[in-house]
């Protein structure tokens, strides 16, 4: 286990230009699926806060009258989807309207205090606010016969929800296709590093070395590769971070409604990690390998 | 692994490549202990038949048994052991030149997992027996040609195997080195292993008198066994 190591470490310092090409290639591909993971996370945090503006206005039917209204109001309030029920008597819809668009407030005066509808603006609990699951919810209210009109801006969460949908497909689809470009890229810098060292593996073999001998320390310079590349690219996606914090403080909290930008969270960093491991040490396997099988 | 008589013994083997064979139907036997040449014209076949002996290459066809051991049909996982029991010396040496002459004779010892206080030991006494005592930490690049090559020998010695394949040792040594490693050579077989030398070098041969297997064309023409029962 030492001598793999030690073996490793001799290899990294007889050829060390190639193997900082090979972790700086690992680098700049975490770089690149590092930068669109924080986009995206970033994005579902932005549309998680538009979702908790969700909420289902429900318009009475003209001929229901107060009983009924109370009625409805607390058997929605007992249900589980339900966060919060509120009652809105078409004096208090006069009210808004009138103080919200003075334009029409001449026509609601003149059309009397009742010609608004009475409504319920209900507030759904937060698992409950999917766009499938909110649809479900005015889907209920509207077979009820109560209401005349549900709304809940649909669009919103329907939208919000198939957005996040394609971004996270494109994120694997792009993930998948970064880490094939750099698996290649590594695998090139490597079959370098294996040709810079043929005569070294040759003799290895000669001198009676296992395939196991050989191709040890290639994959723990691989590893290496990998967790110093993955390190490398955490730190750039940090400094991006705290710059674009910086520069964004001002306008953050007014685009995003959060307070700030987030970091990536702890498994998607481990992923990263993960990940830089792979790209570094598979090709080198694999290189090894290959270039062992065609070894007299 | 290696018993008492015959230590390699080749029946009938060919060894084709394409359509040309760099091998007909060749049958020898060398005994424990034994110096020989396998000499004969450019392209006869001699590094071809070393390369059998060491597992680079298979034979098309016959039977090959070292230290009573079949290896004509040897796998992938057996060739360590195969290589382990057998030092090669090449024409061009294949050291390796940015490392140390004491790092070049080690390797043959860290990859069968030799102690280091074992390391220490013997590459000092292999590089006394080949005349190169205190020269470990010199790089093996800036050494002269006669000298890379007691190097190149060293490394085959160091875990003292049965066996010692030298594919012509002093094609890139001139004159009294080449006698030089000659004399190495007939040391180490003099100390009890077997040794076989390619070499077209009939001064050599002639002042080093062992016998000679000779190849012409693929075919061997000469010395099929050992002198005393031939
Ligand atoms: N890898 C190979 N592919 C094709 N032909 C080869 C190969 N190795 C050797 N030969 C042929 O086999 C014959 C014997 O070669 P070799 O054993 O190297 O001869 P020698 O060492 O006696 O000079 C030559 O004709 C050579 O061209
Ligand atoms: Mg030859």
């Amino acid at each position: 286990m030492i001598g793999v190591v030690r073996r490793a470490a001799r290899g990294i310092r007889e050829h060390l230009y190639l193997f900082f090409v090979a972790t700086g290639v690992v680098a700049a591909a975490l770089v690149l699926l590092g930068t669109f993971a924080l986009v995206v996370v970033n994005l579902q945090g932005l549309v998680a806060g538009w979702q908790q503006d969700v909420h289902v206005s429900a318009y009475f039917q003209p001929s229901l009258g107060v009983e009924d209204w109370a009625e409805a109001k607390s058997a929605i309030a007992g249900r589980v989807e339900v966060d919060a029920v509120s009652l809105v008597s078409p004096e208090e819809a006069a009210a808004w309207m009138t103080e919200r668009m003075p334009e029409v407030s001449e026509v609601v005066g003149e059309l009397g205090p009742s010609a608004l509808p009475a409504s319920l603006e209900i507030t759904l609990r937060a698992e409950h606010r999917g766009a499938e699951a909110v649809d479900a919810f005015a889907e209920s209210l509207s077979a009820s016969g109560r209401f005349a009109e549900v709304d809940y801006g649909r669009e919103w969460v329907g939208r919000a929800g198939s957005f996040l949908e394609l971004l996270g497909m494109l994120g694997v689809a792009l993930g998948v296709i970064i880490a094939v470009a750099a698996l290649f890229l590594v695998g090139n810098t490597i079959n370098l590093v294996v040709l810079a060292r043929r005569d070294e593996l040759e003799i290895l073999r000669l001198v009676g070395a296992t395939d196991g001998y050989i191709l040890g320390p290639f994959v723990v310079e691989g590893v290496a590769q990998g967790l110093l590349g993955a390190l490398a690219a955490l730190g750039c996606l940090q400094a991006v971070h705290r710059g674009l914090l910086v520069q964004l403080d001002d306008i953050l909290p007014l685009a995003f409604g959060a307070e700030s930008l987030h970091f990536l969270p702890a498994g998607l960093v481990l992923a990263l990690g993960l990940g830089g491991v792979l790209i570094g040490a598979l090709p080198a396997w694999v290189a090894g390998r290959r270039f062992l099988a065609r070894l007299p | 692994m290696i018993p008492i008589g015959p230590v390699i013994r080749l029946y009938h083997i060919v060894k084709s490549y394409g359509d040309r064979d760099a091998l007909r139907d060749v049958s020898v036997t060398v005994d424990k202990g034994e110096m020989v040449y396998i000499t004969g014209p450019s392209g006869a076949g001699k590094s071809t038949l070393l390369k059998l002996l060491y597992g680079a290459e298979l034979p098309s066809s016959g039977k090959m048994l070292i230290g009573g051991v079949d290896v004509s049909k040897l796998d992938r996982h057996s060739l360590p052991t195969l290589r382990r029991n057998m030092g090669v010396v090449f024409q061009d040496f294949k050291l390796l030149p940015r490392r140390t002459v004491g790092q070049n004779v080690a390797m043959a010892l860290e990859v069968i997992g030799a102690a280091e206080e074992q390391v220490r030991r013997r590459v000092p006494a292999v590089l006394n027996i080949v005349g190169l005592r205190g020269r470990e930490d010199d790089a093996a690049g800036v050494l002269s040609g006669g000298e890379k090559q007691r190097v190149a020998i060293a490394r085959a010695i160091v875990n003292d195997p049965p066996i010692l394949l030298a594919d012509e040792p002093t094609g890139n040594v001139d004159g009294a080195m080449a006698v030089e490693v000659m004399e190495i050579l007939q040391a180490i077989n003099l100390r009890g292993t077997t040794v076989l030398v390619a070499t077209h070098d009939v001064g050599l041969m002639d002042r080093f008198p062992y016998r000679r297997l000779r190849l012409v064309d693929g075919k061997l023409v000469a010395g099929a066994a050992p002198r005393a029962r031939a």
